[in-house]
């Protein structure tokens, strides 16, 4: 695995679709937070909320979205996935993505101990000596090249590793250091050990239970954007695999990781436009439309 | 999250239990005092008289949901409509039809999907849109729903507690529609394993790994206790056998199997699939009297289990879940 520099990808372009910030606003709830669609504050849709608003540079409503989350963050550094559920997940890597200015420095802080400290459970000392002591097979691999959970004690799996290599990177950039360093190589191991053999990412393992998995278009568009700047054969046959996927696509979630993964691979077509008849139904595609259009102009909340 | 020992780890480390264990399997359990009915109907085809045998199969149940909030629950895994992965949205909207007309006082439809999570698309995909007018007003993402910490009553799985949607748990009658499908973890998936679903990826991820992590088989039982008000109307006019229940084969077996016990629906199904249902472990955990799985505790209407069976293909780790000939 080679990391350089990543070709240049970002394609200025007015916005195609009626996508409003002000609708945007009317969805937030009474506590700051936003929901996925309707109901109660969920940590996902209010980070992708804040990053869309302040994107734009609406301070008002992202600040009552910052307040927010920092009133549900947990002792152990981590973020939970909305208010009331006991226990730190995935969502703590979103959270950290956002950075020490916006987040504070020591929340931002603990939040980058929590990620460094987590892993997926097969990587651990006790599950591999469990493991061992049974008499089953565990992969050198998994305990070289740890990947994230989405809960903890849990598998490490596509997604979480991937939030969580971007949100480690943004740290290495602000402040190198050799521990988040080491992360993120183990982590961009991870995903290229669980790439499918047809180019491109499933959620997991790329051969559950002997048998090959087919990618989906979300996960590979992420898995490339988390391998920015890396040369291999299993991102190569990503980029193929993500540019058939956005020429078939019609889900705007899938589309939006897409886009990412292709943009910061140089691969994003010019002047691309969301083609008609793509449905933004959730907060998360709203908002995250929203930041990947702004990130096309320059305007980049992932490495900015 | 560290899963505690189950009481099923616990009693598999006795010697009592082994003992137990070849009881179970030497004697023919006893039937139930009160049978469960569970019908099997023909349905050739996915058209429209879908909609009368769906009516006339909930009148033959002598279901009373006059004024109830009924959920229905479909099994939304892919997006590959032209595969036999999810449950067919005609018979989706055919119950959902059916519950109203038998004077539901609402019936909305709910999933949380343990794959991919942008749910709308893939029920788009699935044809749910097209088929169901105002899909998207009638539907819940469970994925994404308000959540109540639950505790499993009967504690079979590592997980003391969970977070389930509330719009699953509100429901005065929660209607499983799985689709007939093998399983490569756990041999079959029907009625009980659709249940998954409830448990919302936003909390737990996609897949719901915590499930997996607490034992598969301890987790489809566990979740079976939590919902006292279900029905299950399984989707068998074309089911999925071979490496299911994602990346197996289309199999037509024409049918529709309903009732109001899980367990015995299950374990209906299980033998039209010409597996023996004794051997899946979910059913074992789930039935604390395994009568609830025998034949002969089950009150079969419509057609006969011998009249309709499709032996299912099985990958070569299940072959041992055949059914004696």
């Amino acid at each position: 695995m080679k990391a350089g520099v990543p070709e240049a990808g970002a394609v200025p372009r007015q916005p195609c679709h009626p996508m409003s910030l002000d609708a945007l606003i009317g969805r937030q709830n009474p506590d700051g937070g936003w929901p996925y669609s309707r109901g109660g504050s969920w940590t996902e849709p209010t980070v992708y909320a804040i990053m869309a608003l302040l994107s734009a540079g609406e301070t008002a409503s992202a600040q009552r979205g910052v307040a927010w989350l920092g009133s549900i963050a947990r002792r152990d550094g981590g973020w939970p996935p909305r208010a009331g559920v006991d226990m730190s997940t995935w969502v703590t890597g979103l959270v950290a993505l956002l950075g020490p200015r916006i987040v504070g420095a020591a929340p931002y802080g603990r939040a980058i101990h929590w990620l460094l400290d987590t892993t997926g459970e097969e990587s651990t000392f006790a599950y591999r000596l469990r493991e061992w002591l049974l008499g089953n097979n565990t992969s050198e691999n998994d305990a070289k090249f740890p990947g994230w959970p989405w809960v903890p004690s849990n598998a490490g799996w596509v997604v979480p590793t991937s939030i969580a290599i971007l949100a480690l990177d943004k740290e290495e950039r602000r402040q190198p250091s050799t521990g988040v360093h080491h992360r993120i190589d183990a982590g961009r191991h991870f995903l290229l050990g669980r790439a499918c053999d047809e180019g491109g990412w499933n959620y997991g393992s790329s051969h559950p239970l002997g048998y090959p998995s087919l990618a989906y278009p979300e996960t590979t568009g992420l898995a490339l954007a988390a391998l920015r700047g890396v040369r291999s054969p299993q991102v190569g046959r990503a980029l193929v695999a993500a540019q058939r996927f956005f020429a078939e696509c019609r889900s705007a979630d899938a589309l939006n990781w897409l886009r990412f993964g292709l943009r910061v691979h140089g691969k994003l077509p010019a002047g691309y436009c969301t083609p008609s008849g793509v449905e933004f139904r959730t907060i998360p595609e709203t908002s995250l439309d929203l930041v990947m259009t702004a990130a096309e102009q320059g305007r980049d909340f992932f490495w900015g | 999250m560290h899963p505690k020992p189950t009481r099923r780890q616990w009693i598999a480390g006795s010697a009592g239990a082994a003992l137990l264990s070849g009881c179970r399997t030497n004697s023919p359990p006893a039937a139930p005092a009160v049978p469960h009915q569970v019908s099997i109907v023909r349905a050739p085809a996915y058209d429209q008289s879908l909609y009368d045998s769906v009516r006339r199969i909930l009148a033959g149940h002598r279901l009373d949901v006059r004024g109830r909030s009924v959920v229905l629950k479909p099994n939304l895994v892919e997006f590959e409509p032209e595969s036999s992965i999810n449950t067919h949205p005609l018979l989706v909207h055919a119950a959902r039809e059916a519950f109203l007309a038998a004077g539901a006082a609402s019936v909305r439809i709910a999933e949380g999907p343990g794959h991919r999570r942008n749910t709308l698309d893939l029920a788009d995909a699935a044809g749910y849109f097209r088929t169901i007018p105002k899909f998207e007003d009638l539907f819940v993402d469970l994925n994404l729903d308000d959540v109540t910490h639950v505790r499993f009553p009967a504690q079979l799985s590592g997980l003391e507690k969970v977070y389930l949607s509330n719009t699953a748990l509100g429901a005065d009658l929660l209607v499983s529609m799985p689709k007939m499908k093998t399983h490569h973890l756990v041999g079959a998936t029907l009625s009980m394993k659709n249940l998954f679903g409830t448990v919302p990826g936003a909390i737990y991820g996609w897949p719901k790994n915590a499930l997996h992590w607490a034992g598969i088989a301890d987790c489809i039982a566990d979740l079976h206790t939590v919902y006292p008000r279900q029905f299950a109307i399984v989707d068998a006019i074309v089911g999925m056998d071979g490496n299911g229940p994602i990346q197996g084969d289309p199999k037509p077996v024409g049918i529709v199997v309903t009732g109001d016990d899980p367990l015995a629906v299950d374990a209906t199904c299980c033998r039209v699939m010409g597996i023996d249902p004794f051997r899946i472990a979910y059913l074992r955990l789930a039935a604390a009297d395994l009568g609830r799985l025998a034949e002969q505790g089950i009150l079969q209407t419509g057609e006969t289990i011998a009249a309709v069976a499709t032996p299912f293909r099985l990958i070569p780790e299940f072959q041992g879940l055949r059914l004696a000939p």
